[in-house]
């Protein structure tokens, strides 16, 4: 597979959201807005990009038998170095992203990946797999977003959209709304998969 | 039997460089972040204690520990602004840290959240300003109310708390209350 292959796949092909369903927890809790989505996914991708890197680089001397307590250790070190490095240093950064991190350690995609593809690959194509299904969250996260926060809410990244006669479906915001919209949506990508199989 | 060991030697290891590592960026950032929370601080008394010149609002202490902050027009102390407290409740996920501020007769002048963690674009709302307005939740639902008898809608009370985010709503309230029969035990020992 060439680089961008491995670099796109995370986008559509492999898009962890829509076609893994991994990373399901955060996507329903913060997928409310457009800014959160986006927010959650770029703190999400950052660390993402790095625990990849760093698990491909020490793959050769982890003995496969403990890799997933040595991944989750490395993993969950990492994002508190993170969060302990943004509040010193980048105060206004943590402000905005801060509150992502502690539910980034929870997120699944990051250990899956860890476990499907910086394990068995070199850290320059983990770099890229990282990066891809990064990026592909957080068009995952700021798609439902635009559905829930439009439908909930009557505006995108906080501004009116839908006029003053709107009146907001406030169960979108909810969480029963990130069901709905996630079944609607997942419901939608099968539907486009079969027909393209189909044809 | 000799797996094990060479197992756990491994996982022993690596966990120990972990913290090692963890110390080390704890240490370095930590009175980056104790300054960084004390500029906050000092930030959020002068909008807790609005009037109030920044060089007169003055902390008063018993046992070593700061129990509220007095705020005067100028340093000369003779027109009182207001006093501000640091209060905290627990919210839906995290300790909900503010900073009020009440007149002489118990009415909030000011309030600002200082930490939390709530759920992002439910209980994060308390302190986000929304989008056609000028105040954030707190300072729209508090500020001009007297800080006896809160309570939220949903408790009988006149604060309306914000849909999806009752808990956070409530926590801030009563930690409003609880946080001013402080001061007002403490003004009275203090006096």
């Amino acid at each position: 597979m060439s680089a961008f292959k491995e670099f796109s796949k995370g986008i559509y092909a492999e898009n962890p959201v829509f076609k893994q369903a991994l990373g399901l927890c955060p996507t329903l809790a913060v997928s409310n807005s457009v800014e959160n989505g986006l927010g959650m996914g770029l703190a999400a991708t950052f660390v993402l990009v790095c625990s990849n890197v760093i698990i491909s680089l020490i793959r050769k001397s982890v003995p496969p038998k403990i890799r997933i307590p040595i991944y989750i250790v490395v993993i969950a070190t990492f994002v508190t170095m993170i969060d302990l490095s943004m509040a010193g240093f980048f105060p206004a950064l943590h402000k905005s992203l801060g509150i992502f991190v502690p539910l980034i350690v929870v997120n699944c995609i990051i250990l899956g990946r860890a476990e499907a593809y910086a394990g068995k690959n070199n850290a320059g194509l983990s770099f890229l797999d990282g990066l891809g299904m990064g990026i592909g969250f957080t068009l995952a996260l700021m798609l439902l977003g635009v559905i829930r926060e439009l439908l909930g809410n009557g505006s995108l990244f906080g501004l009116p959209m839908l006029g003053a006669h709107f009146e907001p479906v406030l169960i979108m915001i909810l969480p029963p709304g990130a069901f709905l919209t996630i079944g609607f949506v997942l419901g939608f990508f099968n539907w486009l998969e079969n027909r393209r199989q189909n044809n | 039997m000799k797996d094990i060991l060479k197992l756990s030697s491994i996982l022993m290891l690596i966990t120990t460089i972990a913290a090692t590592a963890l110390a080390a960026v704890y240490s370095v950032t930590k009175p980056r972040i104790e300054l960084k929370k004390q500029e906050a601080l000092n930030a959020a008394k002068s909008v807790a204690l609005p009037g109030a010149d920044l060089n007169a609002i003055y902390d008063v202490k018993g046992n070593d520990k700061v129990l509220y902050y007095s705020g005067y027009m100028d340093t000369t102390k003779s027109n009182l602004v207001g006093y501000a407290f640091l209060t905290s409740g627990r919210g839906y996920s995290s300790d909900i840290e503010s900073i009020v501020g009440v007149d002489s007769t118990g009415n909030i002048i000011g309030i600002q959240v200082l930490s939390q963690t709530e759920t992002p674009g439910l209980g994060t709302r308390i302190e986000e300003i929304r989008y056609g307005e000028s105040l954030t939740w707190v300072q729209k639902q508090f500020i001009g109310k007297s800080a006896k008898n809160l309570a939220v809608d949903k408790d009988g009370g006149e604060i309306q708390s914000i849909t999806g985010a009752t808990i956070s709503s409530r926590a801030v309230t009563n930690s409003i209350v609880a946080g001013y029969e402080d001061l007002l035990k403490q003004l009275k020992e203090t006096n």
